[in-house]
């Protein structure tokens, strides 16, 4: 720096810009940034599952972006876009599907939407009032998977549990609905899953569901019956309120049990058939194949006695009425009430012989002749009538009672065609109307105008014999009270006399100087001295009890 | 008139960034302290170009995630759900209050990559040896770091939501990973904002010495 002018002329060396290395250390950051950001991508992609699309009715409460599809409760899904179809008739829903739920769109899959429904039976869906409505899934079964899907109009309600499903066959629906209970011994079991129509309209077709610990008592001789709502009957028992619980009583219900006389045990299989019996009553009569019916001809009115009444055997229900009317007799053109009768035989072998033999026997049903025999013989020899009875004061019901009549007039009975006859006898009701009749009858017969003359001179017969009466007492009035008088003075001075000589005893036995009391007084005092040489004596024996062997020792001995 | 001044760097002299001294450099490749206030000295901040580039680039890639991540679960007590930057947009828009859309848009999307557009055409033109429209230019750059910063206020918005909204089991909020990348993205751009040197910008203009990159 010193003479710089001397160095002008040196030339300068010439800087080669150092070769920078091409690429900077920082390119490190988008290298970086690239590798995570595809890692993300990566991540995102494999993750990723399939978008499935299902066609809905409507799409109430689905929102795009919203909307979950949930299988138990699990959200495996979310709602991408919300379309019409292309006919504008149905709702096209695409949902997106998380990778793990993949395996679970198969064909059978079940989709529908959930919302909160307010019912009788319950409250479901409750959540949805919160986070709005989403779609339910049920797995299938099948292992084909599919990505297009109609959803169902209603929930299913079943999902996912184990049990059994049975179709049930009735009249009519009732109340029922779907979701009512299903009862066994009051428990609630399953539910009404759906009904429908039969396909000739003519009944309908219940399917039930009954869930799993208890579909293994379902088996193919259960009946199931309606036990909805309140069921009151009125018949010769009297009243009859059956319910199986308050819900059934709002929503309807169904139960089921198996008859005590039923032998299978084996649980029924899935989907089998069975008939839904009006009530409880009806369902678990027993099954009787070999109905016979009898006919029955009364005397009596036959007001108050109804299709269905009972007809009991000593008082067990052994049949039922079927049918009433009446009947022309043309050789004594006469028409009489006729009353015809399903009267169970079987029954009656039942309570003739022990259960495990009616159910023998019950099973060879070839001794039609033998039960022939035996009513034949309970009817002509033991005096069996058919009788009618009123079975309720109050409502008046009827029904046929088949008791012993030993003294009504013998029979002979012939069981041999379709429809025999059994005898029968006048009912209790009628029974009295005659007796009274027959009373009415016999006071009629009496001649009651003779009956009151005669009175009437017995009357004055009377009248005499009181008079007479009254002279006899006025007579003993006069004669024998003076008498009398006298007699009750003789009495009072008796009466004195006896006081006198009481006194006299008094003094005698009672004064302070009275001998007699000297005496006694005398008698103490010696008892009383010797009660004392007594005690002495005790006192000495208790000292010296040898005293009693060896007699009474000297005083200086005793004074030791 | 940008014609008619010189540059230090044409002089063969080096001013000093902080307190903007001209000092002589110490030595031909030593980069010595300034006289004043002892800050590095550099004619020219190196590999200013490469490392702009390198940061926009990155930025760029975590744009895309930033955008498609969501930036903020909300768990309610009976749903979830993750939005991202652009639904909270549509969001605020289609619940009617627009401004508040407005700002967000502005400051989480557009303000990004404008910046990241800015940077890009900066670098392209100071590369390509541009020489028009330099005080723009150089106003744009200004521009470019004086907002950098309010770009966070997404990121901020999301730390606060987060530690205020937990109202467990009822509410609470978390994190998405979109905000993670939305934060590189603003840190990126605001680190390439400041690795890109403006004089650069203006090197150009004369006859093109000393341009290093």
């Amino acid at each position: 720096m010193a003479e710089p002018a001397d160095l002008d002329g040196i030339p300068q060396a010439t800087v080669v810009p150092k070769k920078h290395a091409r690429l900077s250390v920082v390119w490190i950051i988008p290298i970086l940034v690239a590798l995570v950001a595809i890692g993300v991508a990566i991540q995102r992609i494999l993750n990723e599952g399939p978008t499935i699309t299902i066609v809905f009715k409507t799409a109430e409460g689905i929102e795009a972006g919203k909307t979950f599809v949930k299988y138990k409760d699990v959200n495996i899904g979310q709602v991408t876009a919300v379309q019409l179809t292309d006919d504008y008739g149905k709702v096209e829903v695409k949902a997106k599907i998380a990778k793990s739920a993949q395996g679970l769109m198969v064909e059978d899959a079940k989709f529908w939407i959930v919302r909160p429904i307010v019912s009788l039976s319950g409250i479901s869906g409750l959540s949805t009032l919160l986070s709005g409505n989403y779609i339910g899934f049920d797995a299938g079964k099948s292992d084909r998977s599919q990505r297009t899907f109609t959803a169902l109009d209603v929930p299913p309600i079943i999902t996912g549990q184990p049990g059994s499903q049975f179709v049930l066959n009735a009249d009519d629906l009732g109340s029922l609905a779907v979701g009512s209970p299903i009862y066994y011994r009051r428990l609630p079991v399953g539910q009404v899953i759906a009904y429908d129509l039969a396909a000739d309209g003519k009944s309908v077709q219940i399917k039930v569901f009954v869930n799993a610990p208890y579909d293994k008592y379902v088996t193919s001789e259960t009946h199931f019956w309606n036990a909805s709502g309140l069921d009151v009957s009125v018949n010769a028992n009297g009243v009859d309120v059956h319910t199986e619980s308050v819900a059934a009583l709002l929503v309807g219900g169904l139960a089921f049990d198996t008859p005590s006389f039923s032998s299978q045990a084996a649980a029924a299989a899935a989907n089998s058939v069975f008939t839904l019996y009006h009530d409880r009553s009806t369902a678990m009569k027993a099954p009787d194949p070999v109905a016979r019916r009898y006919v029955l001809h009364f005397r009596e009115s036959l007001r108050g006695l109804a299709v269905g009444a009972p007809v009991t055997f000593l008082g067990l229900q052994a049949g039922e009425v079927a049918s009433i009317g009446l009947s022309f007799d043309a050789a004594k053109a006469n028409i009489r009430p006729r009353v015809v009768i399903t009267f169970y035989p079987e029954r009656l072998i039942a309570y003739a012989s022990t259960e495990r033999e009616a159910s023998r026997v019950r099973a060879q049903d070839e001794d039609k002749s033998k039960r022939d025999l035996l009513l034949k013989r309970l009817i002509e020899e033991r005096g069996l009538r058919g009788q009618l009875r009123s079975g309720n004061l109050i409502t008046r019901q009827l029904y046929v009672a088949f008791d012993y009549f030993p003294n009504a007039p013998k029979v002979k009975i012939n069981l041999s065609p379709e429809t025999p006859e059994l005898p029968v006898v006048p009912g209790p009701v009628v029974d009295l109307e005659a007796k009274l009749a027959s009373i009415l009858d016999k006071v009629d017969k009496l001649p009651l105008a003779a009956i009151g003359n005669d009175l009437k001179k017995d009357l004055e017969d009377l009248d005499q014999t009181l008079q007479n009466a009254k002279q006899l007492l006025s007579d003993v009035d006069v004669q024998l009270v003076p008498e009398l008088k006298s007699d009750l003075e003789g009495l009072h001075r008796t009466l004195a006399a006896l006081e006198r000589a009481m006194n006299s005893a008094d003094t005698t036995l009672l004064g302070a100087d009275a001998p007699a009391q000297q005496e006694l007084r005398a008698a103490l005092q010696e008892f009383t001295r010797t009660a004392q040489s007594v005690r002495a004596l005790t006192d000495y024996l208790e000292r010296h009890p040898e005293s009693l062997l060896r007699g009474k020792s000297g005083p200086t001995r005793g004074a030791n | 008139m940008s014609a008619t001044a010189l540059s230090a760097l044409q002089e063969g002299l080096v001013s000093c960034e902080t307190c903007g001294l001209l000092s002589r450099p110490a030595g031909a490749d030593q980069r010595g302290r300034c006289p004043r206030c002892g800050a590095g000295l550099e004619a020219r901040r190196r590999q200013s170009i490469q490392r702009t580039w390198a940061l926009i680039i990155a930025a760029a890639i975590c744009y895309i995630p930033a955008n498609i991540l969501p930036v903020l679960t909300t768990h309610t007590l009976v749903s979830s759900e993750s939005d991202t930057i652009m639904a909270g947009v549509i969001y605020l828009y289609t619940s009617g209050s627009w401004p508040l859309a407005l700002i967000v848009l502005v400051a989480s999307v557009m303000i990004p990559i404008g910046k990241l557009v800015a940077l890009g055409y900066l670098l392209i033109s100071v590369q390509r040896g541009s020489v028009k429209n330099n005080r723009d230019r150089v106003r744009l750059y200004r521009l470019v770091e004086l907002i950098g910063r309010w770009s966070m206020l997404d990121v901020f918005v999301d730390a606060f939501v987060v530690a205020l909204v937990q109202l467990k089991p009822l509410m609470s909020v978390e994190p998405g990973p979109g905000v993670l990348f939305f934060m590189a993205v603003v840190i990126l751009t605001m680190v390439a904002a400041q690795s890109f040197d403006p004089r650069l910008v203006w090197d150009s203009d004369g006859d093109g010495q000393g341009r290093n990159g």
